[in-house]
């Protein structure tokens, strides 16, 4: 579903993807792991294009992203993304930020994007808060939003990009308990994250990154337990 | 005291026409230039170097000089090298006037609209793309939306500048409130009071915009990010 081979990227003389390759199969869960500046959340951004690689290509669903004639827009509509920081659209209260994607990208009507958006308002529990402007919402609740506002464009992967470091500790389960669930459905996931817990319950395949390389990939198990490079045992070291 | 206000009475019709032609060109030119503005805004933000460099010559230019200057540059020097005169005769005059007031009113708009731009964070714009919006609708529907709100107080500033800046077209006769105000004391030599009607004039157009800034402001809660 996901395939990316040797990706590489630099920010002017700062290389911080070395070649990264991975592959990622229909309904799995893969939680990418490292330490700050292991270049795990540039690699999330250049698989919705959000970033631009220098060299590599990245195969969605057989659609080779990277090529340049490829509409991103288009790629970007199947593919989910929530951010660290929300980024909800804040001049748009908690309905409309769910429902403007489908209104004004897929072209869905006023009534049907409503329905859904109350649909996915249910699911992440905040149906109650329809109304409410973003900023008049906690953290854990502004995730859950963006959680659905990108489970509205109906899409076939989602990538989380730290969903719940920018959170206090008391809202990091309600988050995770959508995520959970998600997961449990069915979707594609591509987590960055540095929560262990959830890596190990939910995650199908933990993927260690360091200094720009996939140092070490293999399930929670191994990679918890039992890890091989010393890179890895290092960090699992400091985060235990 | 009485015939203080007399000379105002008697003439309280040329002035109100001046008020209105002062009204008219201030309408139009604030609706140009902010469209010159916002044109030029998204070219200075554009990643093309062409359109980027554009954006930046036009305001050099049009922010860089007196506006008395640009004023005379296209009503009397523009015309030896165009025919502009021949070609929009009648009209030459208040197009002459629009263009220049537009022009220089809009270097400054683009500079207002572009920080109003700027000022939204890139997690709005990535987030936007992120459920497939192209450019023009990450812009449209959610960048000028939330950029606008802020963008209110320094536009009001700006559209001040431009009802007060209308008078300056009075030395291309055209006949708005400060022109008027002349002539007619270059025959009444009433200049107290008629520049006091004149003054007190002004102050109510600007009284009523800032109202209506008020209410926009109140009405977008500009307080919300």
């Amino acid at each position: 579903m996901i395939d990316a081979k040797n990706v590489k990227k630099s920010f002017g003389k700062n290389l911080v993807l070395k070649g990264v390759s991975l592959s990622v199969k229909p309904k799995e869960v893969v939680v990418i792991m490292g330490a700050s500046g292991s270049g795990k959340s540039t690699f999330l951004r250049c698989l919705n294009g959000l970033e631009k690689v220098d060299s590599g290509e990245i195969y969605i669903n057989n659609v080779e992203i990277t090529h340049n004639k490829t509409n991103l827009n288009l790629v970007r509509r199947e593919v989910g993304m929530v951010f660290q920081h929300f980024n909800l659209f804040a001049h748009l209260t908690v309905i409309d930020n769910i429902t403007i994607g489908p209104i004004k990208v897929l072209g869905k009507s006023k009534e049907e994007a409503h329905r859904l958006a109350i649909e996915l308002l249910k699911k992440v529990g905040l149906e109650e808060k329809s109304n409410h402007y973003p900023d008049e919402l906690s953290g854990g609740q502004q995730q859950r939003v963006a959680i659905a506002r990108a489970l509205a464009m109906n899409p076939i992967v989602m990538l989380f990009d730290e969903p719940t470091s920018a959170l206090d500790p008391e809202m990091v389960g309600e988050v995770l308990n959508v995520m959970r669930s998600l997961a449990k459905e069915g979707m594609t996931m591509i987590v960055v994250t540095h929560e262990m817990g959830f890596a190990r319950e939910v995650g199908d395949r933990v993927v260690f990154m360091d200094d720009g390389q996939i140092v070490e990939e293999g399930t929670p198990q191994e990679i918890f337990t039992n890890p091989k490079q010393e890179r890895t045992k290092l960090f699992i070291s400091k985060i235990l | 005291m009485g015939g203080f206000f007399n000379i105002i009475w008697q003439n309280l019709p040329q002035l109100i026409y001046g008020a209105k032609l002062t009204l008219f060109y201030s309408v139009v030119v604030i609706i140009v230039a902010t469209f010159l503005g916002l044109i030029f805004a998204l070219f200075k933000i554009s990643h093309n170097p062409i359109f980027k460099k554009t954006g930046e010559v036009y305001v050099h230019i049009f922010r860089g000089l007196p506006l008395l200057v640009e004023i005379f540059y296209i009503y009397f020097a523009l015309p030896m090298i165009l025919p502009l005169h021949e070609w929009f005769h009648p009209y030459f005059t208040p197009i002459a006037g629009i263009l220049a007031l537009s022009l220089n009113e809009g270097a400054y708009l683009t500079e207002i609209i572009r920080a109003g731009i700027l000022s939204i964070g890139k997690g709005q714009t990535e987030a936007a793309y992120s459920i497939g919006m192209t450019k023009y609708k990450t812009m449209r529907y959610i960048i000028l939306p939330q950029a606008f709100k802020r963008m209110i107080p320094p536009l009001v500033n700006q559209f001040i500048q431009t009802i007060k800046d209308t008078s300056l077209l009075s030395v291309i006769s055209i006949s708005e409130l400060t022109r008027q105000g002349q002539m007619i004391i270059s025959t009444t030599f009433a200049s107290l009071q008629i520049w006091t009607a004149v003054a007190v004039i002004y102050l109510a157009m600007i009284f009523t915009l800032t109202g209506i800034s008020g209410y926009l402001e109140r009405r977008f809660k500009i307080d919300r990010r």
